[in-house]
């Protein structure tokens, strides 16, 4: 058997109402969403991956070097072409030697990731992490963009636990057309055949559940939702009431997740402590897959959904980047490629080093002891991601690096503070600078408490950098 | 080791100069201070140039030490490039003497140069955080303004300092630009304008901060054996110190103070035989306005923590006890990077020979100057000193 032994689930904290886009557009297009998740300048597919993962890891008590399988499911992963299970890999402290594996090119992308995995277990693995991430996007003016939410879950997901994968099957049929984007496109598009759409749908997730074993009875039933209207549509097909539907639906709030919908669904409907859950993805092409969640006890989930930072749209379209300009041309105080993967250690796990002569810490560990000066060995240290602000800035427009130009121009004025991060013991601290994130720069002063996370840093020569950032502890 | 005299300095306009070139505007200063000099000095004297510039136009040139002094006719001088980011030339000075009082040279050209204007903004952004740690301070989000402004939250939590204080510093400094016909930003503004201004890093509005500019300045150092061929009123270089440091603020002992200016002043001091009460003027390296209130308390001004109270009780002021920045500071007189070090000498020349026109001090004596590369990575100070006053 395979289990889901630990659930982790994020969304972004803006928000957007769809009053705010029927102001702007005198409409809105995304039936039955009342407000959705954006994404913040800084966030990504790879990012938000993260804040579901080490919450899954958590939630599970999982140690990072246990797992052995990683699958990555986005319909946007950063970058077409590039494999970012590597890098992902690595921000989670997981083994250099674990599988990994990505899944994209479609809306049903979470869970492939999810039966890859269940498939791992039933052959050699022992441990398997499962991430779905998703932040569609379409034309500002079609209803593809106005649906798009974000958010992102991931599962610890093992041979034995709380939540057991009892039955799975999938369905195809050929339906082009529903929602694609082609290679090169930004947007993704739709014909918007209407009839046609819903008849792809119906059919791929009525065919997929009707290949289960055991009709289903579920409790809640996470059923893909492109909008807050098409799952209820297909209730008949999945073999489930509307109720049902409601009880694990994120689409009202958080909008169109895209290859994350149903896996964000199965982990409020998880959390929530529902014991039977119906999972029924679709993915345009078309495909679907089914499966049956059955629950024995309450499953570790950790979920960190809410947001209440609220975007007007002019805002919405700053943060997604539609209506700035590019980053600025020019050259210098360059980081090449390859020192930032030199300072990979530091930047994903916080790697300090503790001065083999005197015991002091430096950060970044390189170089003479920033105590006693001597050049002697590091030996290597994690610090916790928990410390005090020691001092801190707000940089207004103008005031920004280059390299932060776009995201300033998208996401306004930000916080820049030297923290003092602390090891295990909490016995000793060491400085780092970092960028503010998550919060209004006015949330960082000096004496405060901070967490990291990872975000995207900068995008140079094409390649984005990934590193820590810093926001108020939430504790 | 021999003394080492200043005979003569001179600089160009600082500002923003599309129709000059970096050789046009160094040529300027190098005529200013050959021509400053009591009793003439000649292009042929010269046995040596150091030369202070970070990139013209954030291009990196090669040779850009011979590239100006051939411009004025030293080709065939030994001449060095000096970079140490906003220091450079304040430690092309440091070297003149160096040479001088090893003997191997009497005569020294000390200048430099920078332009900073005929660029987009856009790339003159890409070049400006280039003398801060790059991979981690800046990608933290910071250029030079942040980590100032850093350094100031700390200071204003730990001591009370305010940001009427830091915008008094504007007021004073604009005070004086207003009187240097070669300032760039000669105007004076009211302390309602210096708190005001837009936010560039909180608490550092525009203000705060120092203009990016084109510009040039030279200084003559001279030997002890040949001083008297050029003046009959001497001006002795009497001190002089260095120092360094973490070139990232996050690995320093103190976010409170730069550590490089503390050692620079000592050691200068020290071989100056002088305590800071003996200074009648001091031109620091103001290019924010805490900055300057570091220095106050880095060189011995004011106590640690006090350098608010001072610039309050007006005493840096012109007319004060121990004027500061009379030529106007980086922040009006302007900061071409190269040029900035070796421009501070030119203000202390002006002040000592009692050419300072409506900015200068009464018969001074003793002036020192603070030139800080980066947010601290580097530091120099010079003390001058008229000798016969001394001795007589």
């Amino acid at each position: 058997m395979t289990a889901i032994t630990g659930v982790g689930a994020y969304a972004p904290r803006f928000r957007i109402s769809s009053e705010a886009f029927e102001e702007a557009w005198g409409q809105f297009h995304a039936a039955g969403v009342t407000q959705k998740a954006v994404p913040s300048a800084d966030e990504d597919a790879l990012t938000m991956g993260y804040e579901a993962a080490t919450r899954a890891l958590e939630a599970a008590e999982t140690d990072p070097g246990e797992i052995d399988w990683l699958g990555f499911a986005s319909s946007r992963p950063p970058a077409a072409e590039e494999d970012p299970t590597a890098r992902l890999g690595a921000m989670l402290a997981l083994s250099e030697s674990a599988t990994g594996q990505v899944f994209t090119g479609s809306t049903r992308a979470g869970t492939r990731a999810l039966w890859a995995g269940l498939d791992a277990l039933e052959a050699e693995s022992t441990t398997a992490l499962v991430v779905a991430a998703d932040a569609p996007k379409g034309d500002p003016d079609d209803g593809m963009d106005h649906a798009a939410g974000a958010g992102s879950a991931a599962f610890v997901v093992e041979r034995e636990g709380p939540a057991e994968i009892t039955d799975r099957a999938e369905y195809s049929a050929p339906y082009p057309g529903t929602r694609f984007r082609n290679t090169g496109e930004d947007e993704t598009r739709g014909l918007g055949v209407t009839q046609y759409d819903r008849q792809a749908f119906s059919e791929t997730i009525g065919g997929a559940v009707s290949g289960l074993e055991v009709d289903p009875d579920p409790e809640a039933a996470a059923i893909q939702a492109p909008d807050g209207k098409l799952p209820y549509r297909a209730a008949g097909a999945a073999g489930v009431s509307t109720d049902d539907i409601q009880a694990a639906a994120t689409v009202h709030e958080l909008g169109d997740l895209g290859a994350a919908s149903v896996p964000v669904s199965l982990a409020t409907a998880l959390a929530d402590g529902y014991e039977s859950v119906l999972g029924v993805s679709h993915g345009s092409g078309a495909g679907a897959d089914a499966f049956v969640v059955s629950t024995e006890g309450d499953v570790p989930a950790e979920t960190a959904l809410e947001g209440a930072d609220t975007l007007s749209y002019a805002e919405y379209l700053r943060q997604r980047g539609v209506v700035t300009t590019g980053p600025p041309s020019g050259g210098g105080a360059y980081v090449s490629v390859p020192s930032w993967k030199r300072s990979l250690p530091q930047r994903y796990r916080l790697e300090a080093g503790r001065c083999s002569k005197c015991g002091a810490l430096s950060f970044p560990p390189e170089g003479a002891c920033d105590d006693c000066g001597a050049l002697a060995e590091y030996e290597p240290l994690e610090l916790t991601g928990e410390g005090t602000i020691e001092a801190v800035t707000t940089i207004s427009q103008g005031g920004a690096p280059p390299e932060f130009a776009e995201q300033q121009a998208k996401a306004g004025d930000y916080a820049a503070a030297i923290v003092a991060l602390e090891t295990d013991s909490g016995d000793q601290t060491v400085s780092a600078p970092a960028m503010g994130a998550d919060a209004d720069p006015d949330a960082f002063a000096v004496g405060d408490r901070i967490e990291t996370t990872i975000r995207r840093i900068y995008t140079q020569e094409g390649v984005t950098r990934y590193g820590f950032k810093i926001r108020p502890a939430s504790d | 080791m021999r003394d080492a005299y200043l005979v003569g300095a001179g600089q160009s306009d600082y500002g923003t100069f599309p129709s000059e070139s970096y050789r046009s505007l160094f040529r300027t200063a190098f005529d200013a201070a050959t021509d400053s000099v009591q009793n003439g000095l000649e292009a042929e004297d010269i046995d040596e140039a150091v030369i202070g510039n970070l990139g013209v136009g954030g291009r990196q040139l090669g040779l850009s030490g011979p590239a100006v002094t051939e411009h004025v006719g030293l080709d065939g001088v030994p001449t060095t490039r000096v970079e140490n980011a906003c220091a450079a030339s304040g430690f092309a000075v440091r070297q003149a003497v160096q040479a001088v009082k090893s003997g191997m040279a009497d005569v020294v050209l000390a200048g430099g140069f920078e332009i900073m204007s005929d660029m987009s903004s856009d790339a003159t952004k890409y070049w400006l955080g280039v003398s801060g740690e790059t991979e981690w301070e800046r990608l933290s989000g910071t250029t030079f303004s942040g980590v100032y402004a850093q350094m100031a939250s700390v200071h204003m939590e730990q001591y009370g300092t305010t940001r009427e204080q830091l915008s008094r510093v504007a007021v004073k400094n604009h005070a004086n630009g207003a009187k240097n016909p070669h300032a760039q930003l000669g105007f004076e503004c009211s302390l309602e304008d210096a708190q005001s201004a837009p936010v560039v890093a909180d608490p550092l509005n525009l203000y705060h901060c120092c203009p990016t500019s084109d510009g040039a300045a030279c200084a003559l150092i001279v030997s002890e054996d040949v001083v008297d061929d050029y003046t009959d009123d001497p001006i002795r270089v009497a001190g002089v110190g260095a120092g360094s440091d973490n070139v990232g603020l996050f690995q320093r002992d103190t976010y409170t103070g730069v550590p490089a200016s503390q050692r620079a002043g000592e050691k200068a001091y020290e071989m100056a035989g002088v305590e800071p009460d003996d200074l009648d003027f001091a031109e620091v390296h103001d290019c924010f306005a805490i900055a300057e209130l570091l220095a106050y308390e880095d060189l011995g001004f004011c106590e640690t923590g006090e350098a608010g109270q001072l610039i309050e009780s007006g005493e840096t002021e012109l007319g004060g006890e121990l004027p500061v920045n009379t030529s106007g500071g980086l922040k009006s007189k302007g900061h071409p990077i190269g040029a900035t070090g070796a421009g501070q000498v030119v203000e202390a020349y002006k002040q000592l020979t009692e050419n300072a026109g409506e900015r200068q001090v009464e018969n001074p004596t003793r002036g020192l100057t603070h030139n800080v590369g980066g947010s601290g990575g580097a530091a120099v100070v010079h003390v001058f000193e008229k000798e016969q006053e001394v001795s007589a």
